[in-house]
């Protein structure tokens, strides 16, 4: 049994899953995110969101696929992988995978090395870039991924406290398709980190509790640490402003993600849409791929949390 | 850790956010005013994940 404080009260096994159920289905709906009839590319990394998203797709009916990506974070990655392939292989699920250093050469510690950019930058542009390319080339209609409530408040936190309108006007639950770039979609918006960690123990699910070991002590973290302070002083405030901020503010910044996105070329590498000559995803396989491997242990965070 | 107290109670003596933890007693979960007892066996699991 689980309490909610931000539902007021105590679930059972049976109406936790049903609570969630209902939350993902209401989301669904609310944001026209899928039909039955959608091919669905589920990115998954191991963790407790991606499978969650993937077995509760699964679970209504939906046609599922799931795309792993190796991101050659040391232990870290092996152990993602594994546990990604033994839930599909348990489920008789349909799983590509794709590796870092195998298809492309490079892994993400040396990607942040030879580029400069934080590692999870250089994690963001890979998964971004590649689940893209695997639904383009494979034919699906909609990539989902597994960001829940607390992921979205957290950015949303972070777009607010700097005024960022632009990117504000994108975070949306559904990115529609455009040149280059398939539907994405959000399921898990309205269930928290909580929820979505007890579905997967009552429901069996061997996921990845181990953080991110390059992810620790980063700002995203910071945010849901404060905003979870928030909301043990006032339940439901992480959804009160997440999905205030979709219901009030996100419908009067319509049309400008559109007017900031720009004039968009092909990628004279890959021809896939880019603001310049060579997109960022090309520019950094060409530096990382030619940069000596860099062990994971050379790019982890000082002072990071334990 | 000495026992009888409650999950709640276990968490704020180590200084653990409620909403970012479960607490697992002897392979169940359980709600935040579960009383805990000398001989169990505790997981306690934290759910927050660091991906931006």
């Amino acid at each position: 049994m689980i309490d909610l404080p931000r539902h007021n009260a105590k679930f059972c096994a049976e109406h936790l899953q049903q609570l969630c159920r209902r939350q993902m289905t209401k989301a669904i709906e609310d944001f026209d995110m899928l039909s039955p009839d959608d091919r669905i590319l589920v990115a998954v990394s191991g963790g407790k969101d991606s499978l969650a998203v993937w077995d509760m797709l699964i679970e209504a009916g939906y046609h599922a696929d799931g795309l792993y990506i190796g991101l050659g974070i040391g232990e870290y990655s092996d152990d993602s992988g594994g546990h990604v392939r033994r839930f599909a292989d348990e489920r008789g699920l349909a799983l590509q995978t794709i590796d870092l250093r195998e298809d492309y050469g490079y892994d993400v510690p040396t990607a942040s090395r030879a580029t400069g950019r934080v590692p999870c930058s250089a994690c963001g542009l890979s998964k971004r870039r590649l689940f893209d390319q695997a639904a383009l080339d494979g034919g699906y209609d909609v990539v989902v991924t597994g960001h829940n409530l607390d992921d979205e408040a957290a950015v949303l936190f972070g777009n607010t406290l700097r005024w960022d309108i632009d990117y504000l006007a994108r975070q949306l639950p559904v990115l529609p398709a455009g040149r280059g770039f398939p539907k994405k979609v959000k399921p898990l918006v309205r269930l928290t980190e909580r929820e979505m960690a007890a579905w997967c123990l009552v429901r069996g699910i061997d996921y990845v509790v181990e953080e991110c070991p390059i992810a620790a002590g980063n700002r995203h973290l910071s945010y849901k640490a404060s905003l979870n302070a928030i909301e043990a002083n006032s339940p439901g405030a992480k959804a009160s402003f997440y999905l205030g901020f979709l219901d009030r503010m996100a419908p009067l910044l319509v049309g400008r993600s559109a007017a900031a996105a720009g004039e968009l070329n092909d990628c004279s590498r890959c021809g896939s849409p880019t603001t310049g000559e060579i997109c960022a995803f090309c520019r950094l396989v060409e530096k990382s791929s030619a940069h000596e491997p860099v062990p994971v242990e050379m790019v982890l965070t000082r002072g990071r949390r334990r | 850790m000495d026992g009888d107290r409650t999950v709640n109670h276990l968490l704020d003596a180590l200084d653990l956010p409620h909403e970012s933890h479960l607490v697992i007693c002897n392979g169940t979960l359980v709600p935040g005013d579960a009383r805990l007892a000398d001989t169990d066996v505790i997981e306690i699991r934290p759910v927050i994940s660091g991906g931006s």
